[in-house]
């Protein structure tokens, strides 16, 4: 367009309307007439009245909501849907020997039982593909599944699921995070080392920090494994097309990787899935596929749409979890309460499989130092696998934990050296420019005005 | 098979079902009336509160059979035809509930509260809606938005009050 060699700018295209002229075949006109039209700045101006900023939002969905209108997974129903249970191990570490579904296949109403062995490619995992979506070998927490029923009504697939034999032989188990980073302890996943990411940072000279410092306190904090309890449990329903073509309504939030997971797993093209994401309430745990694929090849066996709901207990045993963290904190600081030096080693337990916890233990570990300046600052975490319910996502990938770590230090540094708890935070909080432990020059740093806010919104100085 | 007759949100409805049958299976399953939601399957949550005789009960713990001859208001029900309940209008403009999945129950529970006391205190909501678990938004804008609520009904009621007209 820009034929008369003029740079083209969004300016003068609404300028000079040259908009207009996008569609026709003819010659531009060398010249138009100016017109007085004001160009509106591509983004706000300070200070300026935005139509969004400052002004009172309606959820688009909160009348629907209100009105008991809102469609969930469990809401929906497909002419001859079938209902999944899963038989859950209900122990933590062991070898599968036998499993004898017959049974439960004999059973009136049942319409399709399967167990790992019929899952294309049994394994699926964000970051690695290290759980299965039954097991079929060895079972590594009490809530994996171990085989899956579709039946006619949820009653008689959980009946069925009651009548499925599987034979286990125990292996030992480790339920510490700590003992499970030892050489000699049993490895959950038949690897060199329990311990499955890694991240250490490095900042200064910790060595000299403490030298330099007049009191050094070593701390340990731990925090305990949390579970999301969404208000709506995961849910799913697949239907397969006489074209070979898988529909899935789901309670996940990361639809797009849930159907790379998907397609991976069932081994068909991502072209051939359609996702539906529906969701009432994540908060982190519904963001990879569960229950899905098993659904589907119980689907396919029975030639009819299933559901599957977990129960509340799956919920605890079967959906990820917050990582429980165990955090040694060493910190060096002068007497005037300032933090010279400070190693912090973080164990996350990781549970059965990966899922998020590479994502959470970079977080955890960048942030481990808190919002202060830290000179001198060795951070590093390890993810270990144990025989629990695995740990994933879940708001704030393990800052909160270490939050809560770097503070309860703080306040005991501070009561120790007489301190007034706000006074420390405020000789060591970042301020605009700081450096992160990562050397990210920090921009927009408000630390010190909002605790100072904080502080006289609550009253702090009468309170102490 | 148990035959049962219920009243819901005035309409006289039939059924025959297993006698197992919960009176929230019913209601989602018979009835098509999926508002009340399944959320723990053993009245902690709340999710599937209705009104029964006006009195809110967790329909995943109440039979059909028990159902049978009385009237059953569910969140559906609670609307009137020409606008919204006033909980469901300042629920609506408060943002007060999120996912939405506890709303059903919340704004049931809410209603009974408000049938017998037209100004709670922040102690009387959080009382009354004690049995409803919400994990989204940390239950102060719906104890906020059941006062503004009540405020919103009292301010209506009151002029037809002073008219004499009934209202209810």
């Amino acid at each position: 367009m820009a034929e008369d060699g003029k740079t083209l700018t969004r300016e003068r295209i609404v300028a000079e309307d040259l908009w207009r002229f996008a569609g026709s075949k003819g010659p531009l006109p060398t010249t138009l007439a100016p017109q007085a039209k004001t160009v509106e700045p591509l983004v706000p101006q300070p200070a300026q009245q935005t139509r969004a900023v400052g002004q009172r939002v309606m959820r688009p969905d909160s009348r629907a909501h209100g009105l008991g209108q809102t469609k969930f997974v469990d809401d929906l129903t497909l002419p001859g849907m079938l209902h999944a249970k899963i038989k859950r191990a209900g122990i933590a570490s062991a070898c599968i020997l036998r499993i004898d579904t017959s049974a439960a296949e004999a059973m009136p109403g049942v319409m399709a039982v399967i167990t790992g062995r019929d899952i294309p490619v049994n394994s699926f995992g964000p970051t690695f593909q290290d759980q299965p979506v039954l097991a079929a070998d060895i079972v590594r927490h009490a809530g994996d599944g171990v085989a899956a029923v579709a039946a006619v009504t949820e009653q008689i697939a959980a009946e069925a699921c009651e009548k499925i034999v599987v034979e286990y032989e125990a292996l030992p188990a480790i339920f510490d995070p700590v003992e499970a980073m030892n050489e000699d302890a049993y490895k959950i996943h038949q690897t060199a080392s329990n311990v499955y990411a890694t991240k250490i940072i490095k900042k200064g000279d910790v060595a000299k920090g403490f030298a330099q410092s007049d009191r050094i306190f070593v701390n340990e904090y731990t925090t305990q494994m949390v579970e999301h309890v969404p208000l709506e449990p995961h849910t799913a329903i697949v239907d397969w097309d006489a074209g070979g073509r898988l529909t899935v309504y789901a309670t996940i939030g990361r639809i797009t990787l849930a159907r790379a997971d998907l397609c991976r797993t069932l081994g068909l093209p991502m072209s051939r899935i359609r996702l539906i994401g529906i969701v009432g309430g994540n908060f982190g745990g519904k963001n990879e596929i569960s229950q899905e694929p098993a659904l589907a090849i119980l689907a396919k066996k029975a030639g009819r749409p299933v559901k599957g709901v977990f129960t509340r207990t799956e919920e605890f045993t079967a959906s990820t979890t917050r990582h429980p963290f165990v955090m040694s904190y060493k910190t060096g600081v002068a007497k005037d309460g300032r933090i010279l030096a400070r190693t912090v080693r973080l164990v996350l337990d990781g549970g059965a499989y990966c899922s998020w916890s590479a994502t959470t233990l970079g977080k955890a570990c960048i942030l481990a130092a808190g919002p202060y300046n830290v000179d001198n600052l060795i951070s590093e975490a390890f993810v270990v696998y144990t025989n629990k319910t695995m740990t994933g996502a879940m708001r704030g990938f393990g800052a909160p934990q270490v939050c809560f770590a770097y503070e309860s230090q703080m306040d005991e540094i501070a009561e120790t050296l007489g301190i007034d708890p706000l006074t420390i935070r405020m000789r060591n909080a970042f301020s605009e420019g700081a450096t992160s432990p990562t050397g990210q020059t920090l921009h927009s740093v408000v630390v010190k005005e909002s605790l100072r806010m904080a502080a006289d919104r609550f009253g702090w100085e009468t309170q102490s | 098979m148990i035959d049962v007759t219920v009243t819901v949100n005035g309409v006289v409805r039939k059924a025959s079902v297993p006698a197992e049958t919960t009176l929230l299976t019913l209601l989602r399953e018979n009835f098509l009336l999926t508002g009340a939601k399944l959320g723990c399957d053993v009245g902690d949550c709340g999710a599937c509160t209705v009104l029964v005789d006006s009195q809110p009960v967790n329909s995943c713990l109440m039979l059909a059979a028990q159902a049978d001859g009385r009237q059953v208001l569910t969140i559906e029900g609670l609307a009137p035809k020409d606008g919204l309940h006033p909980l469901q209008k300042v629920f609506e403009e408060t943002g007060a509930l999120q996912c939405g999945f506890c709303g059903p129950g919340v704004l049931m529970s809410a209603k009974a509260l408000l049938a017998e006391n037209t100004n709670p205190s922040e102690h009387d909501i959080r009382d009354a809606l004690a049995g409803n678990l919400c994990r989204c938004t940390g239950y102060t804008k719906i104890v906020d938005a059941v006062q503004d609520a009540a405020r919103l009904m009292r301010e209506r009621s009151e002029p037809r009050a002073l008219e004499g007209a009934e209202h209810g």
